[in-house]
This record gives C-alpha cells, structure tokens and sequence, in this order.
C-alpha cells in the first residue's frame, strides 16, 4: 500500500480544469482546491508501481506549476490493523 | 460507522497537504481520523538527498520507517517535499542491501583476484589493516588515502579526517565535494577570505529577480525552485533569468531564456561588468569602501597530467596568485567584453544579454543570482564563481535580503561536513589549512598531537587519487559514502585501472554494491541515513541534527563506528616516529583510538538516553559499542575549532550539541544564541563593526576582491572527429549515481535508463531516429545508449546532453579528466563526443 499527499500549485484560473483532469487519473483525489490555485490531493496506489509515473503525468497538465510531495506511506501488512468504531 | 485503516492514512495525507498549502480540510472523516491511533512514532529528521536540506517528518513503526512527511515546522521547506522525498523511506530497504562485511578471496585467503565472500568484521578489519600497515612501513604517509563524502554526517567527516591528518599522518582524504563544490570554495577564499554564502533561502522572498548561472532548479533544488515560482508569480515585476548551454526544465518560468556556446559564461559575466562600468550604474560609495580590484594570472593550463600537451602549452599551469590593480585598469580590462563580443562568441541575442545586464544595473532591482555544477564543473569554475561577484560587488547588491549571489550545493552535507569541517586535501575544521603552520600548531593543541604530526604538503585530490592509484602510488585506500568510480571523470583510463592495480587495496564502505563497491576488494556494509544519529549542514549553512530512528541491518555499521573501530587496530608507534613521540611520551604504547577518540574530550560524555521532547526514547549504536556519546563528544571538539575562545578565524560560530536536536536547524555564525541570516552586514551579522555598514571580515582589510579574469576556451571542445558537445548531469527522479533511487521500483520505472538528449536536427543529419540505439564516443571510451529528440531537455544544436545515473551506461567512460587548474574539479560539463549508430 502506498499512500501520498500533495500539494499542487495550479494557475488560478485554471484550477477548475486542473481538478477535472486530475480527478479523471486513477487513485487521484482531489479534497479541496483554493482561490490561488492550491489543490490538496491524494493518490492511492493500489500496487506500488503507479505513484511515480502519476506524479510525472501532473506535470503533462496544461495549467499545473508545481507538484510538491507532503505526505507518504508505505506498507506492506496492510490488512493489519483494521479499525471499526 | 467504521474509518478503514486506508481512509485513515489517506486522511491523514490528505491533512498534512492542507496544512502545508495553507488552508484546513473539515468532515468527520477528518475528526475520526483524529482520534485514529495509528502508534507511529514521529521524529523531526533531514532529507537524505540534495544540498537544499528540507526538514522531514520520520514516522517509524516497529522498528521500520515506514512513512515520511515534509516538516511544516521547517523554515526550508515548509512542510514541502519534492518528488524524490516520496522515496525516502524507501532507500533503505533495496532488496541487496549490504548486510555482512565481503572480502576477495580464494582459497579461505584474500586474493585480490578472487570472488567476494562473507567474513566477520574482525577479518576485514585484520586484512585491511596488514594492507595499511605494510603500505606505511614501505613507502609512508603518503601511501594510504581516503576518499569521502558530502553525504558524511559531520562527526563523521570530522572524525575520518582526524584519523587521516592526525593518526595516520596523510592528507590524503579528499571527499566526493571536490567534484561539485571545490571551486565555490576557491572563489569564496579569494573574494572573501571565508567560505560559503553570506545571504541565506530568505533571499527566495526577497529579490526582484532572480538570474541562474548553470542551474537547473526546477530539476535539482525543486523546493527552492517552488519558492521562487511562489516569488515569480505573486511579485509584481519579478522576472526570472535562466541561462544554460540547453534548454531545460527551468526555461518553463524564464522571462528571458539564454542558451550559450559552453565555456562563453566567462565572456557575459565579464560583459555584464563592462555594461556596469560603461553606464557608470556602479555604486561608487560601496566600492570605495569595501572593495578592491585585481587581476588572476592568466593561461593557467587545465589540470591535466603534467604530460599531457595543455598542460605543457598552458604558460602558468595551476597559477592562481592575483595581483592588486586599479578601478580604471580593470574598466580597461572588461571593455573587450562589448555587448556585440559577448553576443558573438556565446550565440545569445543581443537584447537578451542586454536586458540581463540591465536588471544586475538596475539599483533599484535587488538581484539574487544562483548557480550550481554550471559553473563549478567547470575548468575555468573558480574565475566563473569569481565574476559573478564581481558583478554584485560592482553594484554593492550583496548581504541584504533579496541582493545575494548564492552558490548552491548539490549533497546534503557538503557544506557541514565537507567544508565546514574541512575533509579536503589542504583543509582543516574552520577554513583552516594544511599549509600554514599556525593553523597546524592550532589543530595540534587542540588534538593534544606533538608538534608537527600533521604534514604541512596537502595530500591528493580527488581527480588525483585516481591517478596516483594508477601509478601505484597510493595503494590503500578506503572509499566511504561515495560511488566515485562511477562519478570521477576518465574511468577507463584513470579509476578503473587504480583500483584493480595489483600493488593496491580498496576498501568500500557503502549500503549497497555499487560499481565502486564491485570494484573493490573489500566492501564494508554501511549503517545510513536514518540507522545512525545524524548531523548535516545545508547550503545556507544551516546546521540541523536528527536522531536516530531505527537500527542498520544484520552487520551493517555507521562509517564513523568504522573509522573510529579500525582506529583500534594501530598502536601509535606504527605510524609516528619517534621523534613526535618523545614529545608526548604519554601516549606512548597506546592506540590510535586512545589518542585520537578516547583523549579524554571525544569521550567525556557519557551514554544517555537520547530522547524527544515528548519523551520517546531512541537508540544510538554508537554510543552503546564504544561506552561513550560519541557524535556528542566529536561536535563538542569539533567546536573549539568555530567557537572555542582562542579561534583563529572567526565567523563559524556553532550552538552547543544539544541546542541543535531541539531545532530544526540554526544558521551559523550563531552569536549570542542567534543564527546569521546575512553575513557581513551591520544589522544582520554582529561580527560586523558598529558604524561600519559592511565588512567583509574574512579578510585582513575587511574588503572584498573584485577579481578580473579573461575568457579561456575549454580543455576540448567539437572539432571535425568529434563534432558534439557533450554535458553530463542529472535528471529530478535520481540523485546522483542512483545507487539508492534506482534501487526504489517506482523511481527506477519512471526513469530506468539514462538516454542521450539530442536536437532533433543532429539526429536526422546522423540518420538517427528517436529511441534508436546508439553509441557515443570519445577519444576514451564508448557508451551505448538511446536517442531521445523531445522531452524535458532540449539542447541545441551541436550539443548532447546525457545524465550520469546509469551503472549500466557509465558515461564517465567518456569525461575527460581535466579540472579547474585552481580548484582541481572536474569540468564533467564540456567534452568532445560524437554519436553514431551502434
């Protein structure tokens, strides 16, 4: 399981679009987009493979100027530790 | 309702990217995954790759790192990470990762010809210490070396370096920096007498424009790089200059884009003060006060070896004595750079030069100016750095916030532990260096050494060490926290050849088989990043620790429990004579161990309890082997050298050990308990005068030397047999030689293999088509590898471009071996080459 967070610095009138086209990529979430272009997101890899090439992508959308990397995690017992409340 | 384990971390991923882009996430996944007990334990630490020195949040969990984190809490980063920071929890777990000490042998016995097999650490150590011990009773000091790191922690630089200069009496060590930062440090010493820059990354928010010299930011400093787009786009009138000898990733966001014939930088940057001087744009006041003009010596030769025709046709080979001239003499000098001269010898428009001119001129435009490998690998690297100061120094645009000509490092502790502690062939801790005697006498008290153990000749260089191998020279040699066979220029007729020189023993230390450690007869497995208590120091000379995490695999060994372990195999009468010890008959029958680390200041502190501050307890292996705080007690020697009361040069100030590790990092001199964000500058650096405005302190008169230096052309350059240029570097997805990011799946899928970037048209005039296999040739060796016409790296015509990670592509097959005759670094930028079909 890997797991990341980032933040993507999009030209602001173009956010809109950004977040459709990311949104369309598999395991991308975008949880919230900012006035000045800022988009919180998420991807979720199911096999460890993906993350590098989906990062590379972002950079393949018209209106995106910076990708950074906040968060990430990998795991390997996944099952583990189900949580229910 | 239920939060799975995934939506958990997905929450919280989701969280720290808020925070780190200013703004909050609400709903109730994200007040459940609050309560959420996931019992990671996170600890501040220090990204493991670049110079910029990003803070990084380590979670660990069972005694394995298993997420990370930019540190909101870091004023680098800012809670950011690049690209590369997605990997780092990753790098220590490569599936052939080094986990018991590998010796040559052949028949139960070491034979340099024979296959790697598992000994213990006793055995390794016991063979390669006959091997060190018979190479000083034959032919001295001078036979034993070493070559480390940039990526040393600072107690390890420090304490590898004692044990050459101090217990074995060699200078030959020599770390990985002289091949990305020597010729900072060259300009440094002669523009300003200290080292390093005098503004910091606040500079990021501060300037009007920004100007990168050879510098690809966007690529290899993406978090600066995000900092000045941050700049770029919310500054009116900020402009971004980028120059390079191809176009790359950082001409995205280029108001003016300047792509020049290799080795012409000399020729603009000596325009630019040309343009200042003719439009009388300099700051008159600045200039009469802090300032003084020279000219180099000229025709300097290329670093070569002496039998080697330029060098016997350059009039001054390795000259680097400047002499004092005056400001008309110096106009004079810079009025042959005409704008039509510059335009024409470097290919660039001339309203494009013309307009970067006018931005450095401008006085009311604060100007930051960048550069990396662009002009340090370079064979004229130390005159380049030095003209860019000139230029600042012309115009007063330096020491304040936002006016800062920056140098910036490529390794993350080649500031902290490659220069500031001085692991360099002619250094000491502090700038200090080899050749003057008042600052051995002062290395010597302080070691508590007889007078005159440390030689006063410095040992050899990097570029060097390889040839002296070759030579048999040296033979042996101890290799730690570097791939330099793959990194030095000239493998095949230089660095392979040493190492398999039978007359030779080459011990590698590293985590992983690396082509170095493959070329080795001795790998030593390495404790890294995170498995040892750590200190590095960033390119803003920002000095931040970090503790340790989790415990190195299986046999694996920090390098300073590997220096400091085998300094116990030499009695101190094997390798000082007899006279040193009549000085100090108390160390008489002792260890090398005993005099250099058990002296009574290394180990004075004892083993504690390494906690955080809320209380989680960590391990340090150091400490539990040897019975004493080791990094604790190495810093606090290190620092009578910066910060103790009878310091020769001053302006290297450092907190005390334990200030550090509770803070993400200080940046020295550290005055008073204050870091310095601007050096020189009355106001922002306390060392400076009251009343004096500036002064460069570094410096007997406290001014600053402007100092001419003419265009020279390149040691090779395109002719009819090979007609390409060829530059070498890196790519974002890998760091350096990729001995960790390529062994990380996902990077290694993004960019497996290195490929030759070319301009469309070469390659149709060549017959070649994209993705075609090719070779590409030198006058010494031959690569194979693929055509690549589009893409991120677009070079012009009559340039290639490849990048060096590739174990399976050596392109240092293909580098010359010629340096900066001064600063003795590689110009890994400018070869001739020409590619055809393979």
């Amino acid at each position: 399981m890997s797991i990341t967070g980032l933040v993507i610095h999009a030209v602001p009138d173009r956010t809109v679009a950004v977040q459709q086209a990311m949104e369309a990529l598999n395991g991308v979430e975008v949880h919230k987009a900012t006035d000045d272009g800022r988009l919180v997101v998420t991807v979720d890899n199911p096999n460890d493979g993906e993350a590098a090439e989906v990062f590379e992508s972002f950079r393949n959308i018209a209106g995106v100027l910076s990708t950074s990397l906040v968060y990430t995690h990998f795991e390997q017992d996944h099952g583990e530790g189900e949580h229910v409340s | 309702m239920s939060i799975s384990r995934r939506d958990f971390i997905k929450t919280q991923a989701a969280l720290a990217a808020a925070t780190a882009a200013g703004t909050t996430l609400s709903g109730a996944k994200v007040a459940e995954a609050a309560a959420f007990d996931d019992s990671i334990r996170w600890d501040k630490g220090v990204c493991r790759f670049c110079g910029t020195g990003c803070g990084v949040l380590v979670g660990t969990k069972k005694g394995r790192v298993v997420a990370t984190q930019g540190d909101p809490d870091a004023p680098v980063n800012k809670g950011l990470n690049c690209i590369k920071g997605y990997f780092l929890s990753k790098i220590m777990y490569g599936k052939d990762r080094l986990t018991m000490p590998l010796l040559r042998k052949k028949n139960g016995a070491y034979d340099k010809e024979g296959q790697f097999e598992e000994v213990s650490w006793d055995e390794a150590f016991d063979v390669m210490a006959e091997k060190w011990k018979a190479a000083l009773k034959k032919k001295g000091p001078t036979s034993v070396g070493m070559f480390g790191s940039g990526q040393w922690t600072i107690w390890e630089g420090y304490a590898a370096s004692k044990f050459m200069k101090a217990g074995m009496r060699s200078n030959n060590i020599d770390p990985n920096a002289r091949h990305c930062m020597a010729s900072a440090v060259g300009a440094f010493m002669r523009a300003f007498g200290i080292d390093e820059p005098m503004g910091c990354y606040d500079d990021l928010e501060h300037a009007d424009a920004f100007v990168l010299w050879g510098a690809n930011m966007a690529e290899m400093h993406p978090i600066l790089w995000s900092r000045l787009t941050d700049t770029r786009l919310t500054k009116s009138g900020c402009e971004v200059h980028v120059l390079s000898t191809f176009e790359h990733r950082s001409f995205e966001l280029a108001d003016n884009g300047m792509v020049f014939t290799p080795q012409t930088d000399l020729a603009i940057a000596n325009y630019i003060a040309n343009y200042i001087i003719q439009n009388k744009a300099y700051n008159q006041d600045f200039i009469d006060k802090h300032v003084n003009f020279n000219a180099t010596t000229t025709d300097i030769g290329y670093g070569l070896r002496p039998e080697h025709p330029l060098q016997k046709a350059a009039k001054n080979p390795n000259k680097g004595k400047f002499h004092k001239v005056s400001f008309d003499e110096y106009a004079k000098m810079v009025s042959e750079y005409t704008l039509e001269k510059a335009s024409e010898m470097s290919g660039v428009p001339a309203e494009k030069l013309e307009r970067l001119a006018k931005i450095y001129a401008d006085p009311n435009k604060k100007v930051t100016s960048y550069w990396t490998m662009g002009f340090n690998q370079h064979t004229r690297g130390v005159w380049v750095n030095g003209l860019v100061y000139n230029i600042h120094l012309l115009m007063g645009k330096i020491s304040e916030p936002g006016n800062s000509p920056f140098s910036l490092t490529g390794q993350p502790s080649a500031c902290g532990t490659a220069r500031e502690v001085g692991t360099f062939a002619h250094r000491l801790p502090a700038d200090l260096v080899v050749m003057k005697k008042p600052h051995r006498d002062f290395a010597e008290k302080i070691w508590n050494l007889p007078a005159g153990t440390i030689p006063p000749k410095p040992g050899f260089h990097a570029v060097l060490q390889h040839r002296m191998l070759k030579d048999g020279v040296l033979n042996a040699y101890w290799v730690q926290c570097t791939n330099n066979m793959q990194a030095a220029p000239n493998m095949n007729e230089e660095g392979y050849p040493g190492y398999r020189n039978p007359e030779n023993f080459i011990a590698v230390s590293d985590p992983y088989p690396t082509v170095t450690a493959m070329a080795a007869d001795l790998i030593l497995p390495t404790a890294m990043w995170m498995e040892k208590e750590g200190a590095y120091g960033n390119a803003e000379r920002r000095t931040q620790f970090w503790r340790q995490q989790v415990d190195a695999p299986g046999e694996a060994k920090s390098d300073i429990w590997q220096v400091v372990e085998f300094s116990k195999r030499f009695k101190v009468e094997e390798v000082w004579p007899e006279e040193l010890l009549a000085q100090k008959p108390e160390h008489r029958g002792k260890t090398v161990y005993e005099v250099l680390f058990a002296n009574g200041e290394v180990d004075k502190f004892p083993v504690q309890d390494v906690t955080d501050n809320v209380g989680n307890v960590y391990n340090n292996s150091e400490s539990k082997d040897f019975g004493f705080y080791l990094q604790k007690g190495i810093f606090e020697e290190y620092r009578l050298f910066n910060s103790g009361p009878d310091i020769i040069k001053k302006g290297h100030e450092m907190a005390p050990f334990d200030v550090y590790h509770n803070a993400r990092g200080l940046r020295w001199p550290i005055l008073d308990g204050q870091e310095t964000l601007w050096r020189f500058r009355e106001g922002y650096d306390k060392h400076v005068g009251s009343g004096k405005g500036v002064e460069f302190y570094g410096k007997p008169d406290g001014r600053a030397a402007i100092i001419f230096a003419p265009f020279e052309p390149a040691a090779e350059s395109p002719d009819e047999e090979y007609n390409l240029w060829l530059s070498t570097g890196r790519v974002l997805e890998h760091w350096h030689s990729g001995s960790m990011t390529r062994r990380v799946p996902e990077l290694y899928r993004a960019y497996p293999n290195a490929k030759v970037y070319m301009h469309p048209q070469d390659a149709k005039d060549r017959g070649l088509k994209r993705g075609q296999e090719v070779k590409v040739e030198t006058r010494r060796g031959e690569v194979a590898t693929r055509v690549e016409t589009r893409g991120r790296n677009k070079p012009p015509r009559g340039l290639v471009y490849m990048p060096w990670f590739d174990a399976g592509q050596l392109v240092n097959k293909l580098t010359l071996d010629a340096t900066d005759p001064l600063s003795k670094e590689t110009d890994y930028k400018k070869c001739a080459c020409r590619v055809v079909r393979s």
